[in-house]
């Protein structure tokens, strides 16, 4: 394939039904926000390279679905999962209420170090508003989240949120705190770093990851 | 939405016969993609249905059952005319007997308005604007918007069977329940048959079913097409990856409209050993493109791919195929593979809960 790109970060997007995650994703992809589609059965996937702090990531995002009893067969495509995009719905209480769960199955099962942003969509429904800023935004800090508020209809703030997660990421893998070549750690090195990086010893770590064990 | 004492809804649309207008299928979908090859094999098509057609109304002169025998098996393997769907359905699921065995039951559920749990209402509710926006009967905008017949039918379902409730997955099924009998009442006895008597546990919370034909397809995927089951195996793609679509929505939004009925009408005649068929014949008829993939997304791609395309489009030809491309597959030995799956599983859960 021809495509370049220096890493390739596993994203998921979780949280509850009817929050607007299948539209955040077709908003972040195609730029334009698509309610007429079915609702998500089990997982879809999209993907996208993107340029942060001079680097090329491609994001392979699993939005899945957010019906509750999906969640125990969802979870097993949080493996390996280097971020996640938790969404609720600004208008609705009980998908905020529902966050705490999402969090726990989030951190459980696809890492404790997996960077986390909190996104309060359906920005544009202000008039309809049960959950305010202030609130998601303690909650986000409690919890150790990024957080924004997001409008998969207008766009806002949507491409923010994938970046700036991706961002942190990055940020935490120049800093030593997350290593990209732990098993699981969701993270892959693309072929431009493998051309820049390669030593002997990476590429020997490289050909371990191909193999998928 | 208007329905009349009987149940039968009014003003619905056109059936088969009458060409449909401009943009939507005769079912009132959007056409998708690659129609007019579509519409070649349908043209057909078409003389096979008048075939049928004729086979069918002789067989069944007279009669309400249909007979448990080779020959109405061949009958339905080879497809039940559109006229005569929802008549077969019934009566082959069951359905037929149970609505007649309780005459007003549909109705009371409706009217149970205080007992009603309001988490199910919601629930329902959430996904009605999101269940098939590319057909014209179920859009807002519709003057026939059929919304309210599949709220009520999901709800009633609901109620009937509080261990299930709603599960996503069903509304779609209730939504060509209804596009084919168009009748409400009809629509709930044959989702009572499906959820309660065709297919094992899909839609339960824990979805034990569901995780077990996943598992039960990778054991037969692994004997009859072993290429692609360690194609899997190397890419560390799980089964549910790929086919929980397949088996929660019965197909549907996976092959084309006319394959799912046709599918369906062997599901109703002879049960759910039938879904593994379709499975097997779409991965093993398309092994070559799936062994050609070189990574995990990748792989899952090609698995939607191989739902398109000619193959699948000519329901006719697809439809022989899958009782020949994947061999022979006895009840004995699915029976038998869900019950050491659904053992493999519930030891894993053990396992893994705190």
């Amino acid at each position: 394939m021809s495509e370049t790109y220096d890493f390739l970060f596993k994203f998921l997007v979780i949280g509850n039904a009817g929050t607007g995650k299948s539209c955040l994703l077709h908003q972040f992809i195609e730029k334009r926000f698509k309610d007429d589609s079915n609702h998500t059965i089990g997982v879809e996937f999209g993907s996208k390279i993107i340029n942060v702090v001079n680097k090329y990531v491609k994001l392979q995002i699993w939005d899945t679905a957010g019906q509750e009893r999906f969640r125990s067969v969802t979870r097993s495509y949080y493996r390996g999962a280097a971020g996640a995009l938790l969404v609720y719905d600004i208008t609705s209480r009980e998908t905020y209420n529902a966050l705490t769960n999402w969090l726990t199955d989030a951190r459980m099962l696809a890492s404790q170090n997996i960077v986390i942003i909190l996104c309060g969509n359906k920005k544009d429904l202000d008039a309809d508003r049960e959950v305010t800023f202030l609130e998601a935004s303690r909650f986000a800090q409690e919890n150790e989240l990024m957080f924004l508020e997001t409008s998969a209809l207008t766009g806002e703030n949507v491409e923010e949120a994938f970046i700036q997660c991706a961002r942190k990421i990055l940020n935490k893998i120049e800093s030593g705190e997350l290593d990209p070549e732990r098993m699981g750690s969701g993270i892959q090195y693309g072929d431009a770093a493998l051309r820049q990086l390669r030593s002997p010893r990476r590429g020997q770590a490289e050909s371990a990851q191909e193999c998928g064990c | 939405m208007e329905t009349e004492k009987n149940g039968n809804i009014t003003q619905v649309h056109q059936n088969n016969s009458t060409k449909a207008k401009g943009s939507v299928d005769s079912y009132g979908f959007e056409k998708p993609d690659g129609y007019e090859s579509y519409e070649e094999m349908m043209t057909e098509y078409l003389a096979v249905l008048t075939r049928r057609s004729a086979k069918w109304s002789k067989l069944m002169k007279g009669k309400v059952k249909v007979e448990n025998n080779l020959k109405v098996k061949r009958y339905v393997r080879k497809g039940v005319p559109n006229e005569h769907r929802a008549q077969i359905w019934m009566a082959a699921s069951g359905a037929q007997a149970q609505m007649e065995k309780n005459p007003g039951y549909y109705q009371s559920l409706l009217g149970m308005d205080q007992q009603r749990d309001p988490k199910l209402e919601e629930t329902v509710r959430t996904d009605m604007h999101r269940t098939f926006p590319d057909n014209v009967h179920f859009r807002n905008s519709s003057e026939t918007c059929l919304q309210n017949v599949l709220y009520n039918v999901l709800l009633a379902y609901g109620c009937h069977n509080p261990s299930v409730g709603y599960c996503q997955g069903m509304n779609f099924i209730a939504g060509y329940l209804i596009i084919i009998t168009k009748n409400e009442e009809k629509s709930f006895w044959l989702m009572d048959a499906l959820i309660g008597r065709i297919l094992p546990d899909y839609y339960t919370p824990a979805m034990l079913g569901l995780k077990t034909d996943q598992e039960v397809l990778g054991e037969l995927v692994r004997v009859k097409v072993p290429a692609v089951w360690q194609a899997m195996a190397q890419h560390d793609v799980m089964w549910t990856l790929v086919v929980s679509r397949w088996f929660i929505c019965l197909y549907i939004d996976v092959l084309p409209v006319e394959t799912v009925l046709r599918i369906w009408d062997c599901l109703f005649y002879e049960g759910s050993k039938i879904l593994f068929r379709v499975a097997l014949t779409l991965i093993r008829h398309h092994q070559a493109e799936l062994l050609q993939a070189t990574s995990m997304p990748e792989l899952c791609e090609r698995f939607k791919l191989i739902t398109q395309g000619a193959f699948t489009n000519d329901c006719h030809t697809f439809m022989q195929e899958i009782f020949k491309e994947p061999g022979s597959l006895s009840m004995g030995t699915v029976t038998k593979l869900r019950e050491t799956c659904r053992g493999r599983i519930l030891a894993e859960e053990v396992s893994v809960s705190p």
